[in-house]
């Protein structure tokens, strides 16, 4: 990649150029902080710890798709956290309970996850409420579910199988690392090979300029929510797999990573500017800062701190590289 | 022109590192269990905010920095906060695996979620001390677990109340985040010792361990039940201190609240007579039992598979032992 | 002759960017007068207006006002000079009381911070005294009918002690009671020696109230004259003045069927509105911004609700309720206003070409990116779009550039009836060239073409046919042979929007 970049550099001119960072910039940044945690401590950059960092972004990159559609429309999907502790009691107690299968249990959450997002979309553009209002709500509404179902007991979900979710690989590739690549691969199609991802951009871009050329903002909109209901409901399976219990008081706060991968990745809050890998090269940012900041024995009291100056700096670059190409 | 050197120098630097990594281990020192050459210890905390939980983290910060000064082990990790997350404590396993940790100390945030956490350690070799509180397989896995039992706390806030209130009443109960062990375990211990017959439950209220919460439900349960109100019991003590002194500014001195940890807070609060009573958990000398199973571990002796630091009523009588 | 003026105006000029907006204008206002301002829809009345009110600063020129050289940093230094303006877009602040707008800015206090709401409301009740205004001065804004907050605001201008007023359009949302009753309170202020500079485009009420008039055209002024001795007919020759050679690429061809239809249309802003459209013809719709002619196209393409009225394409009717069926029956409409309805200004110009179109470019479930790039590139090409590239995004693009690329996608749907509002507003005179040459390709091609322009020279120059709009219904119809002829004139064409038969 790097020798192809190169040539093309050699042929850039400036206008051009800060096309090329307005594109990749963030990916740049990514390979500084990598040199530098990497000089610092080389075993950061061992095989093994960059699988471990990729296994680790899983559930906030899935998460951080479905972010990324509902920022896209100009909105934001704050019940994705609420939604992975909903879907982690519905294994519970149709799998860890009941007894169900894995594959309709796993169905059956993906399914309700889904749902509660197609409610979040017709709320917003059926009745144009806030997105950060009805998500706001469905967050606590969707948690209390959780509780309700679970009756705030945590199920053991220690069936092998199902722990294998995550643990197992596919090779030497972890699992998570595989339904990230697929789910990166499908989301790059929808949102830059498809109808829909044209009809997305072009609602958050312009809504009114999207309505005069015939888009349906309705579904537009409620499907984006919809798909983000669906991802966080994937990412609940990967989640409660991962700690093998299935229990209503995960997830808090995961919304803030998945948004904050978004912005990384050149998502733009005022809407219609996104890319899907700028969202994946967003969230293995946010990988990095975790697993670097431990490396490097950066006390934790700072670690949120070095996230949000990051975050801040990174959104910052963009500005002025956008104001540069207006 | 500037990027690309930018990434010519971006890929020497990842190669030059890359060569740079450790190789192989010259010979097995005292505590080198993965074999590569240094003796690392891992520390993954519950979390960095909890009052209860800082002075923790704090002993063991000091504690493990003497063992390297005193060249015992050659580094450890640094605190990594939990962030109270089960998922998020799987994660940090990983990281000190990748940091080629040889011991692993954590204070499980989850009995279940954060035990993927141990077993993943374990299979990869490494030794691990629980701390605080056990992860299902802590028994089987776990070079030694170092805690209290928080049935036991329970059962003695149970008793207090009872021995304070001899003719019950109504009480509420408040409780910690939903499906954490500790409160599941505390709740447990109140129930099994608190007389039902003399003991109506107005309400479990989830309090998420937060001291406003419980002030919250205080004024709540204090209006709906006035005089017949007699006990507010809480997962921890942070809540009980902010339940009590709610209570007494509405001049209801007599509720007894009560909880479960000793912070420094609710402990000045019993040396002042405004508060009753407090169940002191001891966890500094948790961690602190711990470091030393490491310390034995290393100096090739034995370690018990668990250590109990007892919880310990705290009354005026005996605040100023615990009180710094 | 020094004659008595209040407010001199004098080589006044103003230019935004390229467009000179005012050239060398002037203005003379005597005290107590009721001066009226007339002029085509942008002859520059409002900017002039903008300028003595210190919206905007002038290039150049000076300003006298009571003998001093005048400048007014904002409207607020204006009314504190002396000079106030009711505008025609009233936007009251509905939960305030008539005390706390008449007094907004120079609250009665107690102190330094704290108000004094008796105090402000006995001097409310004092004004609306004088006026015979019979509402108490605590009652809410919200409560009061477009009128009447209308003269709330008189009544602010003049108890700041205003000695010029300036009404923009003040009747356009009264009815005719209303306006007997604002002709009554001009008079009284005219009899205590305010002046009034009075905008309108109804002829009758200019000769009813007014003393004299200032004509502006195409940003320069063109006479002042008393009103008693002026006839209605040398306005609005003057208004019109120059004429305009055809200066305009039209090329006549076939006129073939109808092909679209529409029966008593009404909604919010016309009524009644019938009239059909054939291939390969491109009917003008003319008259003055309000008039309904940008309202019934909109609602024609479904983004405004009709409240009756009957559509027929090919001689079947057809329903339009959101701009999606507009577009499937092969209706499409080219907004007034670009960066509201036009473009996603932020996607590249292949998304936008292609955005109404994506349904044709599907080859499965995924799009066929490579088609859509050389189509959306041909017709860039074709309407001679300049841009580096069709992936650069449309904030890159002049205005001009930009409606090429509004006009690329909805050629690219292949349309049958094509809607333009104001295609050439803000583009520069290349580009409208262009686009001039595009409609007459467009109705070559058989499409039927429906123009909407406040440019007089353009819908004459342009249009086969031209409908007349005055205040929401059709006011007459001209034939090209007429205008060719010089049967006709702008100077009918303008005596028609203004009401005239």
């Amino acid at each position: 990649m790097a020798s192809n970049n190169k040539k093309k550099i050699l042929g850039m001119d400036q206008d051009q150029f800060n096309m090329f960072m307005g594109k990749y910039g963030i990916g740049i940044i990514l390979i500084g902080m990598v040199i530098i945690i990497a000089i610092m401590k080389p075993m950061f950059i061992k095989p093994g710890n960059l699988l471990n960092i990729f296994t680790q972004i899983s559930i906030n990159g899935l998460i951080a798709y479905g972010m990324c559609l509902a920022i896209t429309t100009g909105g934001i999907d704050l019940t994705v956290g609420a939604q992975l502790a909903l879907v982690s009691c519905i294994l519970g107690q149709l799998v860890g309970v009941k007894g169900m299968s894995l594959i309709p249990a796993c169905i059956i959450a993906v399914v309700v996850a889904g749902l509660f997002g197609f409610l979040n979309g017709v709320l917003i553009s059926k009745f144009d409420m806030f997105p950060f209002v009805v998500t706001l709500s469905m967050q606590l509404i969707v948690r209390s579910i959780a509780q309700i179902i679970s009756n705030g007991q945590a199920v053991s979900m220690a069936d092998p199988a199902f722990k294998a979710i995550y643990s197992s690989k596919f090779g030497p590739i972890p699992r998570p690392i595989v339904y990230l690549a697929i789910v990166v691969i499908i989301m790059y199609i929808v949102m830059h090979w498809t109808r829909f991802g044209r009809y997305v951009y072009a609602v958050g871009g312009n809504v009114n300029a999207a309505i005069a050329s015939g888009v349906s903002v309705f579904w537009t909109k409620t499907l984006c929510y919809t798909i983000s209901g669906v991802l966080a409901g994937l990412a609940g399976i990967i989640f409660t797999a991962k700690t093998g219990s299935a229990q209503s008081n995960i997830g808090v706060g995961y919304e803030t990573d998945a948004v904050a991968a978004c912005v990384l990745g050149g998502t733009s809050f005022a809407g219609g500017i996104s890319t899907a890998p700028g969202v994946l090269l967003g969230a293995i940012i946010i990988g990095c800062i975790y697993n670097g900041m431990n490396f490097l024995q950066v006390n934790s009291y700072y670690q949120s701190l070095a996230k949000g100056v990051v975050i801040i700096g990174a959104v910052l670059l963009d500005m002025v590289m956008n104001k540069k190409n207006r | 022109m500037k990027l690309k050197n930018l990434v010519a120098l971006s890929m020497t630097g990842l190669m030059v590192a890359g060569m740079a990594l450790p190789v192989a281990a010259e010979e097995a020192k005292a505590g080198d269990v993965n074999g590569d050459g240094k003796v690392v210890v891992g520390y993954i905390s519950k979390n960095l905010v909890d009052p209860f939980h800082v002075p923790i983290n704090d002993a063991a910060e000091e504690q493990l920095q003497a063992m390297v000064d005193d060249g015992i082990i050659d580094e450890f990790t640094g605190i990594l906060d939990g962030n109270t997350d089960g998922a998020k404590q799987c994660d940090l396993a990983q990281d000190c695996l990748n940091m080629g940790a040889d011991y692993v100390i954590i204070l499980p945030a989850e009995a279940v979620a954060s035990d993927p956490a141990v077993t993943a350690l374990v299979d990869a070799g490494t030794k691990v001390v629980v701390v605080n509180s056990k992860t299902d397989s802590t028994d089987d896995l776990a070079l030694t677990y170092c805690g209290s039992d928080d049935v036991y706390a329970g059962e003695l806030m149970a008793d207090y109340v009872m021995e304070k209130v001899p003719d019950g009443g109504v009480y509420v109960h408040c409780q910690g985040v939903i499906g954490n062990s500790a409160q599941i375990q505390r709740g447990e211990g109140i129930l099994n010792k608190l007389d039902a017959e003399k003991w109506e439950l107005a309400a479990d209220v989830p309090c998420d361990w937060a001291a406003d919460k419980a002030v919250n439900a205080a004024q709540d349960y204090m209006a709906q039940y006035g005089d017949d109100l007699k006990a507010i019991i809480c997962d921890n003590d942070d809540m009980s201190s902010a339940a009590q002194q709610t209570c007494n500014e509405a001049g209801r001195e007599d509720i007894v609240c009560i909880g479960v940890d000793g912070n420094q807070g609710p402990l000045a609060m019993v040396k002042a007579g405004t508060l009753g009573a407090t169940v002191l958990q001891d966890g500094v000398g948790q961690v602190t039992a711990g470091i030393d199973a490491i310390k034995a571990d290393i100096a090739g002796e034995t370690v018990e598979k668990e250590y109990v630091v007892p919880f310990v009523l705290v009354t005026s009588e005996n605040v100023d032992e615990y009180l710094q | 002759m020094a004659e008595n003026y209040i407010l001199e105006c004098s080589g006044i000029s103003k230019a935004f960017g390229g467009t000179q907006a005012l050239k060398d204008v002037q203005l003379h206002i005597r005290p107590g007068e009721v001066h009226a301002l007339l002029g085509e829809n942008g002859a520059g009345k409002s900017t002039l207006m903008k300028i003595i009110i210190g919206l905007y600063r002038q290039d150049e020129g000076s300003i006298t006002w009571n003998g001093k050289p005048y400048q007014a940093n904002g409207p607020v230094d204006a009314i504190n000079q002396g000079i106030s303006m009711i505008h025609q877009e009233l936007n009251p602040e509905p939960h305030l009381t008539i005390a706390e707008t008449i007094f907004l800015k120079r609250e009665s206090t107690v102190g330094k911070f704290f108000l004094n709401k008796k105090e402000q409301n006995k001097r409310a009740e004092e004004v609306l005294k004088k006026f015979d205004f019979p509402f108490a001065p605590t009652t809410l804004m919200k409560e009061l009918t477009l009128a009447q907050v209308q003269m709330i605001e008189i009544i602010k201008a003049v108890s700041c002690d205003a000695k010029l007023i300036i009404m923009d359009e003040p009747t356009s949302s009264l009815d005719s009671e209303e306006t007997e009753h604002l002709f009554r309170t001009i008079r009284d202020l005219k009899s205590k020696g305010v002046a009034i500079i009075y905008i309108s485009h109804r002829m009758e009420e200019i000769f009813e109230i007014c003393d004299r008039v200032s004509v502006f055209r195409d940003g320069t002024y063109v006479s002042s004259r008393d009103m008693d001795g002026v006839t209605r007919d040398e306005l609005v020759s003057m208004m019109v003045g120059r004429t305009v050679k055809n200066i305009f690429p039209k090329v006549d061809c076939k006129i073939g069927e109808p092909v679209f239809r529409v029966e008593g249309l009404s909604g919010k802003g016309f009524h009644d509105i019938s009239f059909e459209v054939r291939a390969g013809e491109i009917l003008g719709l003319s008259g003055l911004v309000g008039s309904g002619r940008s309202e019934t196209m909109r609602a024609i393409f479904g983004l405004d609700p009709l409240t009756s009225g009957k559509m027929y394409l090919d001689g079947k009717e057809i329903k339009i309720k959101k701009p999606r069926d507009a577009i499937k029956n092969g209706i499409c409409m080219v907004n007034e206003d670009r960066k509201g309805y036009g473009l996603c200004l932020q996607r590249s110009i292949r998304e936008n070409i292609s955005l109404p179109n994506l349904p044709e470019k599907q080859s499965g479930l995924l799009l066929n990116q490579k088609r859509e790039i050389k189509e959306c590139g041909d017709a860039a090409k074709m309407l001679t779009v300049k841009c580096a590239s069709i992936e650069h995004t449309g904030l890159s693009l002049s205005g001009g550039n930009q409606q090429k690329v509004v006009l690329a996608k909805w050629l690219m749907a292949n349309p049958k009836v094509l809607i333009l509002d104001e295609p050439t507003r803000g583009v520069d005179v290349g580009a409208k060239s262009d686009i001039h040459t595009l409609m007459c390709q467009f109705a070559a091609k058989g499409m039927a073409v429906i123009m909407i322009s406040s440019e007089l020279p353009e819908v004459m120059g342009m249009s086969d046919r031209i409908l007349i709009y005055h205040e929401g219904t059709l006011n007459g119809e001209i034939q090209r042979s007429e205008i060719l002829s010089e049967a006709v004139t702008q100077k009918h064409i303008l005596e028609k929007e203004f009401g005239g038969k």
